[in-house]
């Protein structure tokens, strides 16, 4: 992948057996057997460290932030923008004022669809997506086409799941106001060129946004370098609790931007002749945020960081290259998505079975997986498929829980032939 | 008559295991695919909506009394619109009225999971809904 930095490079090797220590759930067994955890796409598991940063900030320290006249309120609105601050180095954010907290990715995108979209874009202007898109970098898009007349355009994918940077850029014209698409695509692992999706945005005058949930896990991400104008991704797919999403904006365009929730903590002034609104990120923080979440993303992206990209990706392509040998031994089995350097996200298919069959098989044996369309229908239909039975490999899986998961599909197509 | 099917399939699913009815399910999609469901029946008119595999019903009355047929991609749901539509055959209106959330929950034990559970008592509303008549719901009859 070519969007990487070198300030998250520690160690080399991953020890997965220690590794997987640290997740108190993998012990545990389904059906009596022991689970084998391959949905980490849809949502991670959580390393002890984690558990123990929110229950500590609970049982300890937890008031609300931004507001409190008292000990606990100061020590946990400190505790809370260092998370901010955490993600910001994460990304390699310029400010941690270009870190706003939303609810999950699907918020971050609907964050900019109003206040950027609503602001800055009218009719007959485009907004570029992709054909592997997740419905929340889709339905947004769709929802402010309708309100301004604004056009939806969609960026082709190639029969393998691979994206062809030169068709992508014969979408762009003068139009073209905003490109909204995924760094890689959870149904196909297919990572996006973003630095070049960016510049080639840039140079038609576009802004571009990626969807990031997927890309952050499997290795590092530099907005500055990609040239990112925002960057959305959530913390229950990186190891963190759910209910936390992030958006990185630049600043001058986020500090352009009205708000788009409005409430407490994002006000300026407020009176009944009208209100006056605070700058980035306060702006679109209205509420109270996720605060005992934003502690647990900042425990997920130390742990993270501690084992390092260099080795979370070592260990994820060598099982994805094993996984893929090992399912295509299996007969009548079809992967979908074989773009070369994908993400560690395998979605098959096996000749002559229903996909929900397949996985309620695989259940049986402890391997859980996700099936079905995997909120992507628009790239189900171009593929031509009814969805897929979908493996993703995280930092703590490993080649026998893939030799379980091959003996488990054997098994799927001995009771269903 | 249903009524007779209804217990038996209660009961073998009563004494065996999960991995048993697991296995019973997949014996039913099998008997399920050697009855007669035309093509042509599966249309949108028949499909029921918001079910992770498609599933088709369609509804005969006869003689006063209601005949269900049903299909589907998937096998464990195959297994599950067997035991549905055998059971709540051959019923008047108002067996078919009667039928409550607890009848559907003793044949969901070989469902195992809670979605398929949900998908269970939508085949049962469905099932009334062809023959006319109201729904069950989780207050009355449960």
């Amino acid at each position: 992948m070519a969007d990487t930095v070198s300030d998250h490079t520690n160690s080399t090797v991953l020890d997965v057996d220690a590794v997987r220590r640290d997740f108190p759930i993998l012990s545990e067994t389904v059906y009596g057997k022991p689970l084998v955890f391959l949905d980490s796409g849809a949502s991670a598991q959580k390393p002890r460290q984690v558990i123990d940063a929110m229950r500590h900030c609970m049982e300890h320290q937890y008031s609300n932030v931004h507001r409190g006249a008292h000990y606990l309120s100061a020590a946990t609105t400190d505790a809370f923008e260092q998370a901010r601050d955490r993600v910001a180095r994460f990304l390699n954010a310029a400010s941690p004022d270009e870190i706003i907290f939303t609810s999950n990715v699907t918020a971050a995108i609907n964050l900019v669809a109003h206040a950027y979209g609503r602001a800055f874009l009218k009719a007959g202007d485009e907004v570029i997506v992709s054909e592997m898109e997740h419905h929340a970098n889709i339905v947004p898009w769709q929802l402010l086409a309708e309100a301004t007349g604004v056009v939806l355009r969609v960026a082709p994918v190639e029969d393998d799941g691979s994206f062809r940077i030169e068709r992508f850029a014969e979408l762009l014209n003068d139009r073209t106001r905003l490109v909204s698409i995924t760094h890689c695509s959870n149904v196909l692992g297919t990572n996006v060129p973003a630095k070049e999706v960016a510049r080639l945005a840039h140079d038609a005058g576009a802004k571009v946004l990626f969807d990031g949930a997927q890309a952050v896990v499997h290795g590092p991400v530099d907005v500055q370098y990609i040239d990112a104008d925002f960057y959305g991704f959530t913390a229950h797919k990186l190891y963190g609790p759910s209910g936390l999403g992030v958006l990185y904006g630049k600043l001058d365009i986020l500090n352009s931007m009205p708000p788009f929730l409005g409430g407490g903590d994002m006000i300026d002034k407020v009176s009944f002749k009208g209100s006056t609104f605070k700058e980035a990120p306060h702006r679109f923080e209205a509420g109270t945020p996720a605060i005992v979440e934003a502690i647990g993303l900042h425990a997920a992206i130390n742990y993270v960081a501690d084992i390092g990209f260099d080795a979370i990706r070592a260990h994820e392509a060598g099982l994805r290259d094993y996984a893929h040998e090992r399912l295509s031994a299996i007969d009548g089995m079809r992967l979908i998505g074989t773009a070369p350097d994908k993400a560690a996200i395998i979605s098959f298919l096996v000749d002559g079975l229903h996909p929900y069959d397949v996985a309620a098989v695989l259940d049986r044996q402890g391997v859980a997986c996700r099936v079905g369309h995997h909120c992507a229908e628009p790239l189900m239909d171009r593929l031509g498929i009814i969805g897929t039975v979908r493996a993703t490999l995280a930092m703590y899986n490993t080649k026998a829980e893939i030799d379980v998961l091959g003996e488990a599909i054997e098994k799927a197509k001995k009771m269903l032939a | 008559m249903a009524r007779e099917e209804y217990e038996d399939f209660a009961e073998t699913l009563e004494a065996l295991d999960d991995d048993m009815r697991f296995e019973f399910l997949l014996d039913l999609a099998k008997k399920q695919d050697a009855t007669d469901f035309p093509e042509e029946w599966k249309t949108d008119a028949n499909l029921m909506h918001g079910c992770m595999s498609k599933v088709w019903l369609v509804h005969e009355e006869k003689d006063g009394l209601h005949w269900f047929k049903g299909a589907s991609e998937a096998a464990i749901v195959k297994g599950l619109v067997h035991m549905m539509v055998r059971s709540f055959s051959g019923l008047t209106s108002e067996e078919v009225r009667e039928i409550s959330l607890d009848d559907v929950r003793r044949l969901n034990l070989g469902a195992l999971t809670f979605q398929r559970q949900v998908g269970m008592m939508a085949m049962l509303k469905q099932i009334q809904k062809l023959a006319g008549q109201p729904v069950a719901r989780e207050s009355a009859g449960a």
